[in-house]
């Protein structure tokens, strides 16, 4: 037989560890997502999966310079809830041809390592902001050839820069339009 | 360039009329804490309130106070003691120089 108490009680061990991080998280995330989409890059833009949740959303990056050009890539965003102890977690819906993301969607941007041992990894002091600028800028300041996490395509570009632009825009042609 | 002169004679002699008279005024003052960084910069609330976790578990606190004290690294940099214990468990530098984080002293 269910009892109240037994209920409580269940409903009380439930409640422990992670969900008592998530109202903090939520209360960062208030004046975080407000400050991103003001300070939002004009090639980017922002969609939520759920207008309640401001935990989970798209970004979409347009580059409008760069071998990416005209390709339209998008980014799911999951802030969990041990946030901001933690980076949000990033995956690259979009298939592209990049040293710094993979095939499958697998993002190298310093900023969203949680653990590092060179200071260069999460900070608490980081923001969505800093994410998405982070982001943004994988297709230009940030583009790195010379620490790949897509080895073949870092290596493409040693070898032939035409090669490579070949490739990005075949990978743009095919999944990259909007 | 006579008149101009006359006129000035006449200002030499006589005070010119007050502009204007102050009836009333409202003095404000701000003060700030006398520390680097008066915001921690992992909950984003000021050092001398309570963190926003603290703040956020209030309702449950039946001892009515709370008891979210400050901590300052070597780096002479600030944080809730609270926020910094959870960020160290995984890091152990300041969030904000990536120094090596070792307490200088607590309190408030």
């Amino acid at each position: 037989m269910i009892t109240l108490s037994q209920r409580l009680k269940q409903k009380n061990q439930n409640d422990d560890s992670p969900n008592t991080r998530a109202p903090i998280r939520d209360r960062l995330l208030v004046k975080e997502a407000q400050e991103m989409s003001q300070l939002l890059p004009a090639s980017c833009s922002v969609n939520y999966v759920n207008e309640n949740d401001l935990s989970k959303f798209t970004l979409i990056v347009q580059p409008t310079e760069g071998y990416w050009e005209g390709g339209t890539f998008r980014f799911d965003i999951n802030v969990t809830e041990e946030y901001n102890m933690v980076p949000p977690i990033v995956k690259c819906t979009t298939k592209l041809w990049h040293p710094n993301i993979s095939e499958t969607g697998e993002v190298c941007l310093s900023l969203l390592r949680r653990h590092s041992v060179d200071g260069m990894g999460w900070s608490p002091i980081r923001r969505l902001n800093d994410v998405v600028w982070g982001l943004h800028a994988l297709f230009t300041d940030l583009l790195n050839f010379e620490d790949p996490l897509n080895v073949d395509a870092a290596d493409q570009f040693r070898h032939s820069k035409e090669d490579f632009k070949l490739k990005v825009m075949e990978y743009v042609a095919n999944y990259a339009r909007e | 360039m006579a008149d101009e002169n006359d006129n000035d004679r006449i200002d030499d002699n006589q005070k010119p009329e007050k502009m204007f008279t102050l009836k009333k005024w409202n003095a404000v003052a701000m003060w700030s804490w006398d520390v680097e960084c008066d915001t921690c910069a992992i909950c984003r609330v000021q050092v001398m309130d309570a963190c926003l976790r603290c703040q956020a578990e209030s309702k449950k606190d039946s001892y009515g106070k709370q008891d979210c004290v400050v901590v300052w690294g070597e780096c002479n940099h600030s944080f809730h003691y609270c926020c910094m214990s959870l960020w160290v468990k995984q890091n152990n530098r300041c969030p904000l120089c990536q120094q090596e984080w070792s307490i200088q002293r607590m309190g408030k």
